[in-house]
């Protein structure tokens, strides 16, 4: 068993609300992109932000690490994505609207407007990142053409019965969840669509690296790892501490898909094995440190929630997203 | 308050310009003209913007504003130019209030000090106070005013004129000694015995001050007059035997108001004017005159009324019977013998009628007592009954009946003979009414209890319902045409009594009814704003499905929608075929493009609505884990759906009637909605595509 990272190296701090989402970079995975429901979207280098660093008065002013700011939100700001290239950003929110950011500009390249709710999730697919697939709390999924000036959306999935709250692609597939408790597999090669019925509102999604399971978050305080060849359940990770019963709340693979980590209602993070299914360890966020044994009950804050947490795909670290308007990169001792 | 004085109102001829040129004055006046008096107010013309208004003192009120008008404000309110002086601040010190006793003077204008120091100055002195002072009885002896230790000078006076003490006063009297030995009995003169002083009751004594005098009342003076006397004018003194002189008439004193005889009409007389107070008596040195005639009776006298004043007693024994003053009536009078009693006013009797008179106004008729008869004997003496009556009077016969009515006659006449009672009605034997008579008496009278009460207005609604629409009980026409006819009876197109169905008790006719009366209650159509809200359904029930009451079918529920048993399965952790299902979609060929797949072969845009329903009805039936594996198995090994399209759908039905475990199909159909039909944009987006692959080939294959 590989050691896990359960030290914080970094502190992000600047984000005035919750913030709903954490990305990594692409390849050298080095920047942090953070949203939050303050509207703003921030780029974050973990490495120049002491986990000792607080956060500065002024919203204006730069805390450590930030490098660059991306406003263009009208309500908060729900998930992010970043392609392979890194100069491109996705980001989705409550303004029912699709953005596509220049990293370098700190400009909307592209809008995409259609949505007819807050958008949840927002992915790049294809190949190249050509096409942007949008979940939205009005119960579509759709696929937005980057390259051609299109302003309609090149499909549109409206099968599900209530809102999409995760939308992940992988290869030739678009995988989404729904808070109808079911997951759909569109399968581009075949045309056919294959519904998994999970039976709990499902939260979050997260594909293996060979992409024949898919994590898949419900609000029943239960992480499944689901087989996608037959729809079986390979494992379900819970804990008694683990309550995930009314929020969204991310959870992800990492180390290698070895570990699954989420995130809480209630500020904790948990890691559990993912073969064995125990808990490895458990984090309290907004302490910033790992809890050994019985987790205390804390009275639910409004604010001491882990929303997004995010594995970075080279390192040992990850990031971990609070209500407070933290992120906090957990990694190695060395 | 200003006063303007009367003046011309048109300048006199002296003082007119002479007009015109050749006019000649009509009179020559001599040497110079004497200039007007400055002040002299002779009421001359003075045109009206030269007059002045002054106050009552003569002071002039009215300033012009372009004379001094300004200073008007306090020239003449207060008399200074600043106004009220202030008094001048005396600090309260050094120098304490000393006095701080309140005198009553403190509280007098001047005039009461005035009139404070009048009272005090003009004092009875005391040796003379103690005769005739108003008021003194507590001596009640004779001459208790005697008894302060010196002599006044009353008891002077009477020492001189030979009165001696414990005698009386008075004239002598001649008489015999009052002596043990009435032997040498030789009349004397003596002095009158003293005798006590007529006491006057103390509320009775009108307490006047010095110098009043009452003014006559009618009838009333006479009575009076002893008691209003002073007290020196002791009529006991008088020699009773001794004539009275007739004593000068009294001069004319004022007294407290004027009566309207005394006004003389001369104003300048004030009668409440303050005046010299030394007018009044205040003193009894002088003589007094004891009883004066009153004013009134004076000028009754003058005048002839006829007013006699009452004589106190008979003790007044002259032959010329003397007025009480002494004097005689005056000559044409007598004095009257009795009291006129002017309040009892003399009453005369009723004047008589006489005989025979009959008044002409008098309308009434002579009531004839002998034919005259109370109501109630008249009443008793009827032998009309109510409806006897009724037809006298023309009124139409009231629904109701007496019991008399319905016995028979002989009924009655047991009644009659039983309770003695000889003027009961007749007794008629008439029938019961329509509608109540039991002429078919397999039913009786109480099964009406049963009938339900229904509104009228509703068993006609819910019977033009059932004629226009739909009625209840479609599955049992015998039950309906019950039905019907409870609802005719409520209705009121029929009277008799609900049919009741064989072998049927009475008490489930009634619970027969009861239902009805329910059923039209619930049945009845909507009016109003719920009726424009509801339109009435165009299919009826079944018939065949009748096995449940109508009741049953308004209040039963939706059925709950069964639990998709993917979700049961899910909830149970049995995840797995149970919980997969699949669709076929079609993914627009820019996404394949993008996504650098090869798309599924997709059917023609026109089949695609054919394809969708059926692959709908496929997936709907793709449960079935044997179609599904066998249709994957062909999808996965082979790859070419569209190879394998043909063969599936043909099978698929087959399987279908084949029968499936899993028969969910019908609760999980909506999964299994082709978005292909909803989507028309992308239909007919990919249509053009088509097109433009047909037209435009190298440029696809260029990008």
């Amino acid at each position: 068993m590989p050691p896990f990272p359960a030290k914080p190296i970094a502190k992000l701090t600047g984000h005035t609300g919750p913030v709903h989402a954490v990305a990594y970079s692409a390849s050298p995975h080095s920047y942090i992109l953070t949203g939050a429901a303050d509207r703003a979207i921030r780029l974050y280098n973990p490495s120049k932000a002491p986990s000792s660093s607080v956060a500065p008065a002024s919203s204006a002013a730069y805390p450590p690490g930030l490098v660059n700011k991306y406003n263009a939100h009208g309500y908060e700001v729900l998930s992010i994505d970043v392609n392979q290239a890194n100069d491109r950003f996705v980001s989705t929110g409550g303004d029912k609207t699709v953005f596509l950011w220049d990293v370098q500009t700190a400009q909307t390249v592209r809008r995409f407007t259609g949505h007819g709710g807050r958008v949840n999730r927002g992915v790049f697919g294809g190949e190249g990142d050509s096409v942007i697939v949008s979940a939205s709390f009005d119960g579509t999924v759709r696929i937005w053409d980057v390259r051609s000036t299109s302003y309609k959306p090149i499909m549109m999935f409206s099968d599900a019965k209530d809102s999409v709250t995760d939308v992940l692609v992988f290869d030739g597939e678009i995988v989404s969840g729904s808070v109808d408790g079911r997951v759909r597999s569109y399968d581009l090669r075949t045309g056919y669509c294959q519904v998994d019925v999970i039976g709990y509102p499902v939260t979050s999604l997260a594909m293996s690296k060979k992409g024949t399971e898919v994590l898949v978050s419900s609000l029943d305080s239960t992480v499944r790892l689901m087989d996608r060849t037959n729809g079986q359940l390979l494992k379900a990770y819970r804990d008694e501490a683990f309550v995930n019963t009314d929020l969204r709340v991310r959870s992800t693979l990492g180390l290698n898909d070895s570990v699954v980590i989420s995130g809480s209602d209630d500020g904790m993070v948990f890691a559990w094995d993912l073969l064995g299914g125990t808990t490895l360890h458990k984090f309290r966020h907004s302490q910033m440190r790992e809890v050994k044994g019985k987790v205390e009950k804390k009275e639910k804050g409004k604010k001491d929630i882990v929303s997004a947490v995010a594995f970075c795909p080279s390192r040992r670290e990850w990031a971990s997203a609070g209500g407070d308007g933290n992120v906090i990169v957990w990694g190695m001792d060395n | 308050m200003s006063y303007k004085r009367p003046r011309a109102t048109s300048p006199s001829g002296s003082q007119k310009r002479p007009r015109g040129v050749g006019a000649t004055p009509s009179t020559i006046t001599l040497g110079t003209e004497l200039p007007p008096d400055e002040d002299g107010d002779d009421g001359a013309f003075v045109p009206v913007w030269k007059q002045t208004v002054t106050d009552e003192r003569g002071r002039r009120r009215l300033h012009g504003a372009f004379t001094g008008g300004f200073s008007a404000g306090y020239f003449n309110t207060v008399g200074s130019k600043e106004g009220w002086a202030p008094k001048a601040f005396v600090s309260s010190r050094a120098n304490r209030n000393k006095d701080t006793a309140q005198r009553a003077e403190d509280f007098m204008d001047e005039e009461d000090k005035a009139e404070a120091a009048e009272s005090r100055e003009l004092e009875t002195a005391q040796s003379f106070a103690t005769i005739g002072r108003v008021g003194d009885h507590q001596n009640d002896a004779l001459f208790g005013l005697f008894v302060t230790e010196e002599e006044t000078m009353g008891v002077k006076i009477a020492q001189k004129m030979g009165w001696r003490r414990d005698q009386g006063v008075g004239r002598k009297v001649r008489r015999t000694a009052r002596s043990d030995d009435t032997s040498g009995a030789a009349a004397h003169m003596f002095a009158p015995n003293d005798s006590r002083m007529m006491s006057a009751a103390r509320e009775e004594v009108n307490r006047k001050g010095l110098g009043y005098q009452s003014e006559a009342r009618l009838g009333a003076t006479d009575e009076k007059e002893p008691k209003d006397r002073p007290m020196l004018a002791l009529p006991f003194l008088e020699d009773r035997s001794k004539p009275k002189v007739p004593k000068k008439a009294a001069p004319k004193k004022s007294s407290f108001g004027v009566g309207i005889l005394n006004d003389t009409g001369s104003d300048d007389e004030d009668p409440y004017e303050l005046g010299p107070k030394i007018t009044f008596n205040k003193s009894l040195g002088k003589d007094k005159k004891p009883k004066k005639p009153s004013k009134f009776a004076k000028t009754a006298a003058a005048e002839g009324i006829v007013f006699k004043p009452k004589k106190t007693s008979g003790e007044i024994t002259g032959s010329p019977r003397l007025s009480h003053d002494g004097k005689p009536p005056l000559p044409g009078f007598v004095l009257a013998t009795q009291v006129i009693d002017l309040t009892s006013k003399k009453r005369y009797p009723l004047p008589k009628i006489p005989p025979g008179w009959k008044s002409a106004k008098s309308t009434a008729q002579p009531a004839d007592s002998q034919s005259y008869q109370s109501v109630p004997d008249a009443a008793k003496s009827s032998t009309l009954d109510a409806k006897a009556r009724a037809s006298l009077l023309g009124e139409t016969l009231l629904p109701g009946k007496s019991v008399f009515d319905f016995i028979p006659k002989d009924v009655r006449d047991r009644l009659a003979t039983m309770t003695g009672k000889v003027n009961l009605p007749q007794g008629r034997g008439e029938g019961a009414p329509e509608g109540y008579q039991d002429s078919n008496s397999t039913k009786p009278k109480d099964l009406w209890t049963f009938v339900p009460i229904l509104d009228k207005s509703t068993a006609a609604a819910a019977l033009a319902k059932g004629a226009t629409g739909w009625m209840p009980y479609a599955e049992d026409p015998n039950k309906r045409a019950r039905y019907v006819s409870c609802l005719e009876l409520r209705a009121g197109l029929r009277h008799d009594l609900p049919e009741r169905a064989e072998n049927m008790s009475v008490s489930e006719w009634a619970k027969e009814l009861q239902e009805f009366a329910h059923a039209a209650e619930v049945f009845k159509p909507t009016t109003g704003i719920m009726a424009s809200r509801f339109t009435s359904s165009t299919s009826t029930s079944l018939p065949g499905s009748g096995s449940n009451t109508p009741n049953e079918n308004l209040l039963s529920k939706p059925t709950p929608k069964p639990e998709d048993p993917a979700e049961q399965a899910a909830k149970l952790g049995m995840y797995g075929p149970m919980t997969r299902t699949s669709f076929p979609f079609h993914p627009s060929r820019l996404l394949c493009k993008r996504f650098n797949v090869k798309p599924p072969a997709m059917p023609p845009a026109a089949d695609a609505d054919a394809d969708g329903a059926g692959f709908k009805g496929k997936t709907e039936e793709a449960v079935s884990k044997s179609a599904l594996d066998k249709m994957m198995h062909e999808v996965l090994s082979k790859g070419a759906p569209a190879l394998q399209r043909p063969a599936w759908m043909g099978a698929a039905p087959q399987e279908t009637l084949s029968g499936s475990p899993v028969t969910a199909a019908e609760p999980d159909g909506g999964h299994a909605t082709v978005d292909v039909e909803k989507n028309d944009a992308l239909v007919q987006e990919r249509a053009p595509e088509d097109l433009f692959k047909a037209i435009f080939g190298e440029d696809d294959d260029d990008e």
